[in-house]
């Protein structure tokens, strides 16, 4: 994830609407001097829940970062309501969680909240640029279950489980276990390439 | 229990990649003179939480006093990333210690109210100027020692 502060590659934020939940005075200013550093405009600050909820129902929101708000622990609560009760697009909004510290008994929640990453304080600009970006990043399944709703948890990219072979050898292994279904495969594919102007 | 799976189509993704923007290198430096034009407020609310913080403590209990370090806690975690700010990130290293020193003596009811002291101490110490990197390095090695003691379960023999 590592990303280099020297980097001239460019991104852009400036059209992204960014909702920022910090309760102190100084965590929301730092927030809003690195955001606006990286570029954002669109800023929706919020130093309680409740204004952040009424942002999140009235605006089209494309990145959250928020913080925990220990002791409480009220910004997880946020969290977990964004992803159960928030219209779509904003209850797949990537969101970063911040923290200064977390008690011990409220890393389970942090965890099983739908954050899609949580960032310890203090937040170095380049820290918070690379978690924006992973974030970002498209194909990663959000799970609707009774007990979670946020991102699929299980990210490590690591080959398949040893026994199990690459998905590309599935085709193979699929026609020695049923040849009929393949050739039907095989015959819609023509099929398509044909319509298409593609047949030889 | 039914999983429903969705991949969603991220604006943010696609909004990164619009042309303009900023190179990496650019908007690290725009963030950091940012934050550098922060300092003297982020001093201010570090003082002033550093003087609440004393006061607590001033009032906090002999014996167990869980609503005493309940406060203390509150105090300490809005301070942290604030030292990075002022020139001293040792302060937020020391904060951290002392929420950690405080979540261990709550959730195993134990209690050091000199541990929590000497960590509030420290606090001043570290937020004044001119001390040496060398001498706020052993302050923190210290605190950490203090904090790591509680962080295991206390024994039953």
């Amino acid at each position: 994830m590592a990303l280099d502060p020297q980097s001239r590659i460019r991104f852009n934020l400036e059209g992204a609407a960014v909702l920022l939940v910090d309760e102190t005075p100084m965590g929301m200013s730092i927030l809003v001097s690195v955001v606006t550093g990286l570029g954002a405009k669109l800023l929706y600050r919020c130093s309680t829940v409740e204004q952040a909820q009424e942002a999140v129902a009235q605006h089209h929101i494309d990145l959250a970062i928020i913080d925990g708000l220990a002791p409480s622990g009220a910004g997880y609560d946020l969290v977990k309501w964004i992803r159960q009760n928030a219209r779509e697009p904003n209850c797949f909004a990537p969101i970063l969680l911040t923290t200064g510290h977390t008690p011990a008994n409220d890393i389970v929640r942090a965890r099983d909240c739908g954050g899609n990453i949580i960032i310890r304080k203090p937040i170095a600009p380049i820290v918070l640029l690379e978690r924006i970006i992973w974030a970002s990043k498209e194909g990663r399944p959000y799970l609707f279950s009774e007990t979670y709703v946020g991102p699929d948890r299980r990210f490590q990219d690591k080959p398949p489980p040893s026994g199990t072979g690459r998905r590309r050898g599935d085709a193979a292994a699929a026609a020695e276990a049923a040849p009929e279904a393949v050739a039907v495969d095989d015959a819609m594919a023509a099929d398509i390439d044909r319509k298409a102007g593609l047949a030889s | 229990m039914s999983i429903r799976i969705v991949v969603p189509k991220l604006r943010l993704a696609q909004l990164l990649r619009m042309p303009g923007g900023l190179p990496v290198v650019d908007a690290v430096a725009n963030a950091e003179r940012n934050l550098a034009t922060l300092r003297p407020t982020c001093e201010a609310e570090l003082l002033a939480l550093l003087e609440l913080c004393e006061q607590s403590f001033a009032t906090l209990g002999e014996e167990f006093d869980d609503a005493g370090l309940e406060k203390i806690y509150a105090i300490a975690v809005r301070g942290i990333g604030g030292g990075r700010i002022c020139g001293a990130p040792a302060v937020d290293t020391a904060l951290i210690s002392l929420c950690d020193l405080i979540d261990h003596l709550r959730s195993t009811a134990r209690y050091d109210r000199k541990a929590v002291g000497v960590h509030v101490s420290s606090w001043r110490l570290l937020m004044g100027a001119g001390l040496p990197e060398a001498g706020a390095a052993a302050v923190l090695d210290g605190l950490q020692r203090v904090s790591l003691r509680y962080a295991e379960a206390p024994r039953d023999d």
